[in-house]
């Protein structure tokens, strides 16, 4: 029995035949498209819907849905005249995601989103400023609307940009294709010609951007959170974090996270920047402590001597 | 029969009938239910309802005697029907692209295309394109939180806050903040008697309902700021000189712009309001960051690098 199907077909067409009722003869094609089903499953749909209608299921009680040279029809069915009020969940997430968007500034979208929300509010008696609250901002936003042209516009762009995970700073040729706030940042996502592969970069690492007139056609790619992805020439790194220094669990993809009798935690992970690790562990050390692999510790005591050196210059 | 075509029929039923129908009623009158024994209709009935409910369908149950032996099933088409919400075309479109931006079409269902009945262009797409945009909101509990906060029901969890011990926490959700990527709760907490804020990600098992709803009235403050840390909030006045390399970076953290100091280097001012924590961002520049001011905040940095120095001997 495959229910969730059924009542996921339930769902659609409760919310179906009051469109069909608001737009008579509309082509099979228009109805497959806003719904995003094939032409059989529509056929399936209006099929058992004729099979539907008010207790005594006699001529005049029950639904009339035909498919006629092309066009959906449906009649006597009063009663689905409006949708289904929306479910708490749904207004909940529609409301999130207007809120979210509305937080970023200056998109064509901002005029709409708002009178959007009014509307929503106003319908649903709720008021979601008073327990919502979405803050994007970041350092380096103030480079969203110049980027977002240029992802509109498929147009390369030239960074110059300071890598994490190299500590350098260098110029970039990139064909954009996202933006995305993930993790308390902003990134630029798309092909870096100088890498010849996808990256992210980080708004508040980019010291300077041009948009060059060169149009890319970067196949299309979705925006999506950046992740790391392990290759096979990784370096593997064992650390020992006190407690004041669990957040960089936070800042890295961890491959297994132990807590020791001592509340001592044992974090594993695989990195292609041991000196971006090396940097994290001096952020949080003395808390942040490396066990493997030899190099890392050599690095991050390199970093440690530098910056004592800074201020305590050796006499003479 | 299909049971889709049992589950439209009972909806049906249930919004035309004038008084609440009874079980034994439904069973001999909605196509579907007739050939059933009494028990497996039983079965069938209850399931069905559940569904319906759990899509939001609802299924009223009321009593049809003084004594409320005899309860009979309906559906309120006051209570079934979309209001009127009359999105303009354009309006529609902005949150489709909301919805496609955050990743949330999956989790919205069917409530665009609910809306979209109203709004006038039978044409238009419903956000199928890609927008280039994405802010990824993502946490567990969120929609669960969501949902009580919007109706004001009281939550309990367990709650692991960074080094110290998991402890159950029952709490009035008054707000949800996400700042600086991160979901916050903000709510009362029954078991320390104040204000707190908690962090999603921190939330260990599931949050479980332990109230019904509308059990606290309004919170008559929702101001935030006080419990969650805000991007930039400032108490400690300090001073730092950084070297050129990254001298734009850090300009971007600094309040007001940059004063050339020796050897090519910019002395900059910041507003600290956790020495700690500015100290640890500090060191990710490690020697080309020195700190000139307060002396508390130098001692510190150097009090933990010789201690990093310690520990990778």
């Amino acid at each position: 029995m495959s229910t969730p199907r059924t009542l996921q077909r339930l769902e659609r067409i409760l919310v179906m035949v009051p469109w069909l009722l608001e737009h008579p003869g509309v082509p099979v094609d228009e109805v497959c498209e806003r719904f995003g089903v094939t032409r059989d499953e529509v056929a399936q749909d209006l099929d058992v819907l004729g099979y539907c209608g008010l207790p005594g299921y006699g001529g005049g009680d029950l639904v009339e849905a035909s498919i006629v040279g092309d066009r959906v029809s449906v009649r006597m069915a009063d009663f689905f005249r409006r949708p289904l009020r929306l479910s708490v969940r749904e207004a909940v997430t529609l409301l999130l995601a207007a809120r979210a968007l509305a937080a970023v500034d200056a998109l064509p979208e901002s005029a709409g989103l708002a009178r959007a929300i009014g509307k929503l509010q106003d319908a649903l008696g709720v008021d979601a400023d008073a327990g919502l609250a979405i803050d994007l901002r970041a350092p380096g936003d103030e480079l969203l609307p110049l980027l977002r042209r240029a992802v509109e516009e498929r147009r390369l762009v030239r960074l110059v940009y300071r890598s994490a995970s190299k500590a350098e700073t260098r110029q970039r040729d990139v064909e954009p294709w996202g933006l995305v706030a993930a993790q308390g940042a902003w990134y630029l996502q798309g092909y870096c010609r100088d890498a010849a592969g996808a990256r992210d970069f980080r708004l508040d690492r980019v010291r300077d951007v041009e948009v060059l007139d060169e149009q890319v056609q970067t196949a299309e790619a979705a925006a999506s959170p950046p992740v790391y992805e392990p290759d096979p020439d990784d370096v593997s790194v064992v650390l020992e974090l006190d407690p004041p220094a669990w957040w960089l669990l936070d800042a890295v993809v961890a491959d297994a996270v132990e807590e020791r009798d001592d509340g001592v935690r044992v974090v594993r992970l695989r990195t292609p920047a041991l000196e971006w690790v090396a940097r994290l562990v001096l952020q949080a050390a003395p808390d942040a402590r490396t066990l493997a692999p030899d190099d890392l510790r050599a690095r991050v005591r390199a970093l440690a001597d530098a910056t004592a050196a800074r201020y305590h210059p050796p006499a003479g | 029969m299909e049971r889709l075509e049992r589950l439209i029929n009972l909806v049906i039923a249930l919004r035309e009938t004038r008084r609440p129908m009874p079980a034994a009623e439904i069973r001999r009158r909605v196509a579907g239910y007739g050939q059933e024994d009494h028990e497996a209709f039983r079965r069938m009935f209850e399931r069905d309802k559940a569904d319906l409910r759990a899509l939001g369908v609802p299924v009223e149950t009321a009593a049809l005697d003084r004594l409320g032996e005899e309860v009979g099933y309906r559906i309120d088409p006051k209570r079934y029907d979309l209001p009127a919400v009359r999105l303009a075309p354009d309006e529609l479109a902005a949150l489709a692209v909301a919805l496609e931006a955050t990743g949330l079409a999956q989790e919205a269902g069917t409530g665009l295309l609910k809306l979209g009945v109203d709004a006038g262009d039978p044409t238009s797409d419903l956000g199928r394109r890609s927008t280039g945009l994405g802010v990824d909101l993502a946490a567990p509990h969120r929609t669960e939180l969501m949902q009580a906060q919007l109706t004001r029901t009281r939550v309990r969890f367990r709650y692991a806050p960074a080094g110290r011990d998991v402890s159950s926490r029952t709490v009035d959700p008054h707000a949800l903040v996400h700042r600086r990527g991160r979901w916050y709760l903000v709510g009362f907490d029954h078991d320390r008697q104040a204000r707190r804020a908690f962090r999603l990600d921190r939330i260990s098992g599931p949050v479980r309902t332990a109230s019904d709803a509308g059990a606290f009235p309004p919170p008559p403050d929702v101001s935030v700021d006080d419990v969650v840390p805000t991007v930039d909030v400032g108490r400690v006045q300090a001073e730092a000189r950084v070297a050129p390399s990254i001298a734009w970076l850090v300009a971007r953290r600094a309040r007001g712009g940059g004063r050339p100091d020796a050897d090519g280097w910019t002395r900059f001012d910041f507003e600290v309001t956790d020495e700690d924590v500015f100290a640890s961002w500090a060191l990710q520049f490690a020697d080309e960051f020195e700190v000139l001011a307060p002396a508390s905040l130098r001692a510190r940095l150097v009090e933990r690098v010789t201690a990093a120095r310690e520990v990778h001997q």
